[in-house]
This record gives structure tokens, C-alpha cells and sequence, in this order.
């Protein structure tokens, strides 16, 4: 049994008029990738600033247009609705803005959306309850009935965690999401993400997944720790892709990053 | 599963309070409309007033003690006029939270679209072109405002959804203001090469209830129940859409279509009341935000109160307007802009009520 949950094929991707993809090859952000993930894998991106990795991350979710081939549980992408999409993943970004103020249980209430079978719905005793329980997990009951605004940028980000989980969806896309969290709301981050990790999810159809991540993340020891694989990415095309450890080489960083990576981490990135 | 009954207890705490202060905001509306019902250049007495409503609505007589012509001001111009007023401002109010939240702008409205100016320039094309004043003014007058009103706006939607695929809000803005401003520039135009049309054209951009009969009621109480019904049925897209188009993706709402019907349905308020009463500026800017202020920032309570406070806010403003400075007439945007910046600062700076 292949458990593909994602697979990309000869995947290309450009913004402004070359947004389909349609452009010539430099003008391009993303350059003929292929790649599967597999089901329940934790896989993260690596590669220098500007080399495409949230554009991939975009393409992945769907909300940027691309040529290839995309495919969500052997689903091509393009002929998935919104919705369906939303529900085979959530979607975790670096910094949400925050310009009306909802509560903290309203906020989390919006992973639901996906889980609503009618236009009519409301919120249902069951789509409260798993919010609750959501809340609780991540230590956020006490500030259920905070307004957003009012919170710091670490809880608002912890608020939007909560939000992904409560989306039960079996594949959690991360797009740098513990940028600006100091180190003990990241370590919190990852008990988490490890816990979301350990408890296969139930889609609507009654169908059951391992959780899938796929992440990027600037720090390498973030990345070593959450990453089961790693794909390696320069200037929008795959240079290599496979199991971490095969990955987190001298060598091959230096390639991804043009410059003596392990060199670097040793002069200053070694505190003890 | 375990609860923590502190929270529990704190969740359904809050709900009386909520609900209080929604019976408080109906209670005012409609003394709101009482008093624009019963206050103008003829008071009448409230019992008159509710012996009049209750005869002319059960179908009976209406008492011989109480003067004829109270009950014809009553009846044929204080009533139309009270409910056009509650009817139009709520619905700007409406369109204005909506399109706010949509746009994530708390400066954008469907003016900012080019409803006012699309409405002004088929106003003026009727005045200019039309044919016997008397025929035009009542019913093709407002049909052409609202037609070219929304024509503008789907304009705006069309080349900013051509143009960006991704549909984003800041184009949405930016196409419709310079939409607007062009379509201005040959509304001037037009008035420059036409000065005997002017006044009529200044008048009607103005806006004013004045003169609004149970027929016109009538057609701005079905589009604007209609509009508002529709809107509050996406309250919680509009919620959603409020953090922004990628969050809005990324939990499953199809950002780029919900954003154009319900772009389009603020518009249709905003077009009926252009297109019948002028251009009323102010009650979509600050409303909604007085309403967020007080009710939190759930559409599902945002849209149905923005509908009351609006109202309310619009019935009490045309009874300033006919009454201030009685008999002349003040132009009620002059009376929303001036009663409602300095009410606005207040609630703003008084924080949450």
C-alpha cells in the first residue's frame, strides 16, 4: 500500500504575469519539482532565503496556482473545492495580523468552518466541545473569553495552533511559525506538535490518516528535531531530498546555503 | 472529556449581559422611531399617534377627537418618512461592516467602490436627458442612479479580479477609488457643460427624506430585509475573511467567490439607498465600529445590530434635520457627519461600553 498523502509532479510556479507558470525558466520561483510525501512523515524544507520554499508551501496548499501536477491523497488539487482542500490540511503562517477582535474560543472556533455541512450551520455542541478540549490541551483555557487584540504575539500564535489542531486535519502545513517566539513557547510548540503527531485523524468521511506535516523552518535544530525528511531546495529547484540524516550533511548544507554552514555553527551557534 | 467549570461558568455569565444590551439597542430604535414619528413642525401626542397607528392598521376609524389633517402628516408623510430613514441607515451600516470586514479596511465602504459616484453619474444622465421632470423624478430617477451605482461597482470587481488573480483587497480598493474618480471627473464634466441642471443635480447628491412615500418604503423594506437577510446567513465567512484572504484559505473559505457576492450584496444596499434618498456619508464608516465596540466583533451579532444602530442613528439624524433649523431643511449628511464625529470620538475613546 503506497500511503502518498502528497505527491508533486514536475511542479512550476511563478508570481505576477508568470503565475500560472507559463514563463520562461529564470523568470520562474519554482523549477520542475517532484517529490512524494509520505503519509504520516514529518517532511521540513531547507534552503536559502528567497529559493521558493513558501512558494512550495503556497502551491502545496493550494492557494497559488501551478503547472504539474499536484496531488492531495491521489486527488488532483485543481479540481478540489476550498473546502476540501482546508480539510486535508491546515495551514500555520509566520505572523497573523490581527485587525478585529474575536475572542480566543470564537478564533479557534473558525478551524470548524470546514466541518459545517450546510450554509445554515452554526456552531455545534460537538464543534464546541472538541474547541474546549483543543483549548485545554494547549493551555489555553483560561484565556477562552480574551479578545485576540489583547494578547501578546505568542499567545495570538498559539491561538492560531489551536486553531489547526481543531481543524482535524490530517496533514498540518507550517510556514516558519515559531519565528518570533521566544524558546520556551518554541519548546511548548513542539511538545505539541509532537503530541498532534502521535493520534491518527478522522476525516469527515470516516477515513483515517496518520498526521502529516510539512514545515519550513529557519532554525536547523528546529529542523533536525521535527523532520523525519528533509528536502533540500536552491534557487526553486530540488537538489536533493531523503531521510534527515542523510540530508543534515556538511556538504550538502553547504550546497543548499552556498556557504560553510557547519563552519558557521560551530564558531557561533555552539552556546555550551 | 473534562470541563473546567470556572470557564463554563464564565461563558454563560456573559450571554445575559450580551442580550441586554441587544433588547437596550431594539428599545432605542423604536423609540427612535416613535419620536421621528411624533416630533417635527406638527408635535403630535404620543396616545394620538398610537390610536391613529392602531386604527389605520386593524382597518377601523380613527377617533373623531383627533384632527384629520394630524392623521394624513401622520399617515402619508412622518411614517414613510421615519421608516425610510431607519431603513436606509441601517442598510448603509450594514454594507459598510460588511465591506469593511471583507476588504479588511476599517476606511473602506461601498463608496470606496464607486457605488456614490456610479449612482451620481446616472442621476445626472437622467436630469439631463430625461424627458418631463414630474415623471422622472419618482421612479426612473432612482432606477438609473442604482443601475449605474452597481454597474460601477461590478466594474471595479471585474477589471480588479482580470487584473489580480489572487483578487486582494488592496487592488479591490485602489481600482474602485480610481474608478470613482474618473467617473467623477465626467459627472463634472458634464455638469460644467450643463449649469442650468446644477442645482437639481447638487440637490438630489445631497440626500434628503423629504418627501418619501409608503411606496417608496415599500421597495427599500423588501431590498434592504432581503440584502441584510443574506448577509448575516455568510457571518461566519465574514468573520473568517476578516483575518485575511490566506487565513481565510486555509480553514476552507473560497475567499476569491465570497468576496465578490458578498462585495456585490453590500453593494445593492448601498445602491437602494443612494439611488432613493442621495448620498448619505458617515453611518457606513462609524456604525459598525460603534457596534463592534459594544457587541464584540462576531458578524452573527455585528450585521443584525449594525442594521438597528444604523437605523437608529438615521432616524434620529432626518429628525434633527427637520427640526433644527424648521421650516428650512439641513441636508441630513450634513447632520450624520456633524452628530456623528464627535459621538464616534466618545465611544472610541471610551472604550468598550
Amino acid at each position: 500500500m503506497p500511503d502518498r498523502m502528497i505527491s508533486l509532479k514536475n511542479v512550476s510556479a511563478g508570481y505576477g504575469k508568470y503565475k500560472a507558470g507559463n514563463a520562461p525558466e529564470e523568470a520562474l520561483v519554482l523549477k520542475d519539482l517532484s517529490f512524494e510525501i509520505t503519509q504520516g512523515s514529518s517532511v521540513c524544507l531547507l534552503g536559502q532565503n528567497g529559493c521558493g520554499k513558501t512558494t512550495l508551501l503556497r502551491v502545496i496548499a493550494g492557494m497559488l496556482p501551478a503547472r504539474g501536477e499536484v496531488l492531495v491523497d491521489g486527488r488532483n488539487i485543481k479540481e478540489l473545492r476550498r473546502k476540501e482542500i482546508a480539510s486535508y490540511m491546515s495551514f500555520l503562517s509566520q505572523m497573523t495580523r490581527v485587525y478585529y477582535s474575536y475572542s480566543v474560543f470564537e478564533t479557534v472556533m473558525h478551524g470548524r468552518y470546514v466541518h459545517g455541512s450546510s450554509f445554515f450551520s452554526g456552531t455545534a455542541s460537538e464543534d464546541r466541545e472538541i474547541v474546549e478540549e483543543t483549548l485545554e490541551n494547549l493551555g489555553l483555557q483560561d484565556l477562552a473569553d480574551r479578545q485576540i487584540t489583547t494578547l501578546s504575539g505568542g499567545q495570538i500564535q498559539r491561538v492560531m495552533l489551536a486553531r489547526c489542531i481543531a481543524q482535524e486535519s490530517p496533514v498540518m502545513i507550517l510556514d516558519e511559525p515559531m519565528n518570533y517566539l521566544d524558546m520556551k513557547i518554541q519548546s511548548e510548540f513542539m511538545e505539541y506538535l509532537f503530541r498532534w503527531r502521535e493520534k491518527p485523524v478522522k476525516m469527515d468521511g470516516g477515513k483515517v490518516y496518520r498526521p502529516t506535516m510539512i514545515g519550513v523552518f529557519h532554525d536547523i535544530y528546529l529542523t533536525s528535531c521535527l523532520a523525519d525528511e528533509v528536502a533540500l531546495i536552491a534557487d526553486g529547484r530540488l537538489l536533493a531530498f531523503g531521510r534527515k540524516k542523510d540530508m543534515l550533511t556538511e556538504e550538502l548544507l553547504e550546497k543548499t546555503y552556498c556557504f560553510d554552514v557547519v563552519g558557521y555553527l560551530r564558531r557561533f551557534r555552539s552556546v555550551f | 472529556m473534562k470541563h473546567f467549570p470556572l470557564m463554563k461558568l464564565r461563558r454563560k455569565a456573559s450571554r445575559p449581559v450580551h442580550s441586554l444590551k441587544i433588547s437596550a439597542a431594539i428599545l432605542v430604535g423604536l423609540a427612535a422611531l416613535t419620536a421621528g414619528i411624533c416630533i417635527g413642525s406638527v408635535n403630535i401626542a404620543l396616545s394620538d399617534t398610537l390610536s391613529i397607528l392602531f386604527a389605520k392598521l386593524s382597518g377601523g376609524a380613527v377617533k373623531d377627537s383627533i384632527d384629520a389633517s394630524l392623521v394624513s402628516i401622520l399617515w402619508e408623510i412622518r411614517i414613510p418618512r421615519a421608516l425610510c430613514a431607519f431603513l436606509v441607515g441601517g442598510a448603509l451600516a450594514v454594507s459598510g461592516a460588511a465591506i469593511q470586514s471583507i476588504l479588511q479596511n476599517p476606511l473602506a465602504s461601498s463608496y470606496t467602490l464607486g457605488v456614490s459616484s456610479g449612482a451620481c453619474l446616472g442621476a445626472a444622465l437622467v436630469i439631463l436627458f430625461g424627458a418631463g421632470s414630474a415623471s422622472v423624478g419618482f421612479f426612473l430617477l432612482p432606477a438609473a442612479g442604482f443601475a449605474c451605482g452597481l454597474g460601477t461597482v461590478l466594474l471595479v470587481i471585474v477589471i480588479a479580479s482580470k487584473l489580480d488573480s489572487g483578487f486582494q483587497n488592496h487592488t479591490i480598493i485602489l481600482f474602485g477609488m480610481i474608478l470613482s474618480l474618473f467617473v467623477n471627473a465626467a459627472m463634472t464634466m458634464l455638469s460644467a457643460l450643463n449649469k442650468s441642471h446644477m442645482q437639481r443635480l447638487v440637490l438630489w447628491q445631497m440626500g434628503t427624506f423629504s418627501g418619501r412615500r409608503f411606496s417608496h418604503a415599500a421597495v427599500i423594506f423588501a431590498c434592504v430585509l432581503a440584502g441584510t437577510v443574506l448577509i448575516t446567513l455568510f457571518h461566519r465567512e465574514l468573520d473568517i475573511l476578516s483575518f485575511g484572504d490566506e487565513e481565510a484559505a486555509a480553514v476552507g473559505v473560497d475567499q476569491r467567490k465570497i468576496k465578490i457576492v458578498l462585495l456585490i450584496l453590500s453593494s445593492f444596499l448601498t445602491g437602494v439607498s443612494v439611488c432613493f434618498t442621495g448620498i448619505i456619508g458617515f453611518v457606513d464608516l462609524t456604525i459598525p465600529h460603534i457596534v463592534r465596540k459594544i457587541y464584540g466583533s462576531a458578524h452573527k451579532t455585528v450585521i443584525p445590530m449594525s442594521f438597528v444602530l444604523g437605523g437608529t442613528f438615521m432616524t434620529l439624524c432626518d429628525l434633527l434635520a427637520r427640526t433644527l433649523m424648521a421650516p428650512q431643511e439641513i441636508p441630513v449628511g450634513a447632520i450624520t457627519a456633524f452628530a456623528g464625529a464627535p459621538f464616534f470620538l466618545w465611544v472610541y475613546y471610551k472604550g468598550r461600553v
